[in-house]
Formats: structure tokens, sequence, C-alpha cells
């Protein structure tokens, strides 16, 4: 049995649950990604960078009532990546895989 | 969250609850199904009541207020969308199928007064109010809003068997049950899960 590689950007608990949040809905805050995963802002922050220069990620930093705001989108590169990382996983689990 | 190794079971276990998670969101407080709801079954009723005793010349102009309605729901929107910290594909949808709403509208009105057949735009009144309904309650999969867009639709089909005046009385059932009941339990959906 091949097993097909896993990608490593995705292959993280923090990364993988901010691009499987990101999957699901068209953009969302950096705040609502913060909630929904758990993490620390430091570490949220660094995992959003690295998705981003691997071309995961759109990130869009702008004010709102002289608020800043970070907006996060998935890119197609991104969605591609998502499937390839889902259809490797299925590899893993078939039947006498394990 | 921990940032370790994860076996591939692990992985499709978070993908399946992170997904989950945006998806059981519910952004919709409906109070625009509630204000708009108690403003037509305010102004059906008034439109009504001065038609019946025949109180003054044009009952009609009451329904003015729907515009002003409308502005407010233009400000309402502007701010909301400031706030909110996610936007999904469901909701940009369902927006969409409400603008949709809005046009009709506004393109059934020119074609009945070119056409001066005043007694026939409550029946596609009733009609609009079910699409846009209807729509919108399959996108949220909120079954409240999908059995009040049909009873728009059937209660257009009536309004064709009786009185002109007494259609108004239809747009105060079609509203109660498309957008007064639903939007009560969008509220406290909405509530509930934001004290959760």
């Amino acid at each position: 049995m091949e097993f097909k590689e896993l990608d490593p950007i995705l292959h993280s608990q923090l990364r993988l649950a901010v691009i499987s949040l990101l999957i699901s809905v068209r953009e969302a805050e950096f705040t609502f990604l913060k909630e929904k995963t758990n993490s620390t802002a430091g570490n949220l922050s660094v995992q959003i960078n690295k998705l981003k220069d691997a071309g995961y990620l759109d990130v869009t930093k702008q004010f709102s009532n002289n608020y800043p705001q970070t907006i996060c989108k998935i890119t197609k590169k991104g969605i591609e990546a998502f499937e390839s990382y889902v259809n490797a996983l299925q590899s893993y689990m078939k039947p006498g895989a394990e | 969250m921990q940032d370790e190794k994860f076996s591939p079971k692990d992985s499709l276990q978070l993908i399946d609850n992170m997904i989950n998670q945006a998806k059981n969101r519910f952004s919709e407080n409906g109070f625009l199904y509630l204000m708009w709801g108690w403003l037509v079954l305010f102004c059906s009723i008034a439109h009504f009541i001065l038609l019946k005793l025949n109180l003054i010349k044009h009952p009609e102009i009451i329904w003015v207020s729907c515009w002003l309605a409308a502005i407010f729901q233009v400000v309402y929107l502007s701010r909301r969308k400031k706030k909110g910290n996610v936007k999904t594909y469901s909701e940009n949808i369902i927006n969409f199928v409400w603008v949709n709403f809005g046009v009709c509208m506004l393109i059934i009105s020119i074609i009945v007064a070119k056409s001066n057949n005043w007694e026939i735009i409550n029946s596609l009144v009733l009609l609009l109010y079910g699409t846009p309904t209807f729509l919108s309650g399959i996108a949220m999969q909120f079954k409240p809003l999908v059995i009040g867009g049909i009873i728009c639709w059937c209660l257009a089909i009536l309004s064709v068997f009786i009185a002109p005046m007494y259609i108004l009385l239809l747009l105060s059932a079609a509203v109660i049950s498309a957008w007064i009941i639903p939007g009560y339990i969008l509220r406290k959906k909405y509530n509930q899960q934001n004290k959760s």
C-alpha cells in the first residue's frame, strides 16, 4: 500500500484548523479564527503568516472604526492544497493502511 | 491549540470539527424579519380598516412608511456589515436573493402602475414574498422560513378567488407566517447561541 505524502504546511493542528474554517466561509476576521481555534494571538499570527507565505491565504489588513482588522480568505491554491491533503489522508484511512 | 504531531485520524477529526463550527454559526438575529413583518402587518390592517370605513380618500398612502423602513434598513445593514467578523457563502446568497426581491417589487410596481391594474398588485406581492422567504429558509436550513414561503404561495393562489379588499388580510396572514413567527424563532436561536 502506497501512502501519499502529507503536505507539511497543512499537517499542523493550528494551520489545518484555520484552513478548515476558511474552506467553509467566504472570509473571516482574525478574531473569529482566534475564537474558534482557541489559540493565542501570537501563535495564530505566526501560523497565518506561514499559510500566507505558502500562497494558501490572502490576508488583508484594514481599519474599521479606528480599530485594525485582519481579514483572511483562502486562495485557489489553498483550496487545491486542502483537497490534496484530504485525498492523501484518505489513503491512510483505507482498510489495511494502518 | 497545541501544535504537535498528530495522526491522519486526528486530522480528519479536526477538519470535521472546524467545518461544523463554521457551519453551525447562526448569524441571523431575525431583526429585519420582525421589523418588516410588524410594519407590513400594521400597514395592511390599517389600509383594510381605512378602506372598509371609507375614512380617507387615499388609504394606500400608509404604505409610504415602507420607504422610510427601506432607508433605515440600508443604514442598519451597512453598520452590521462593519461589526460582523465572518462572511459565509450562504449569507452572500441570501443577501442577493433579497436584493432580487427588492428589484422585482420595483419592476412589478412600474408594470402595474403602467397597466393601471392595481387590483392584481397584492396577489403578485404575495407571490413575491414567498420566493425570497422560501430560498432564505433553504439556504439557512431553517424550516419555519421554508413553510412561511409556501404559505405565501398558497395565499397568492387563494387571493385570486376573493374580493381585492380582503387580499389585504391575506397579506397580514402572509407576514405573520413568513416573517413574524420565523423572526421570533430566529431571534431566540441567535440569543441562545450567543449565551452558550
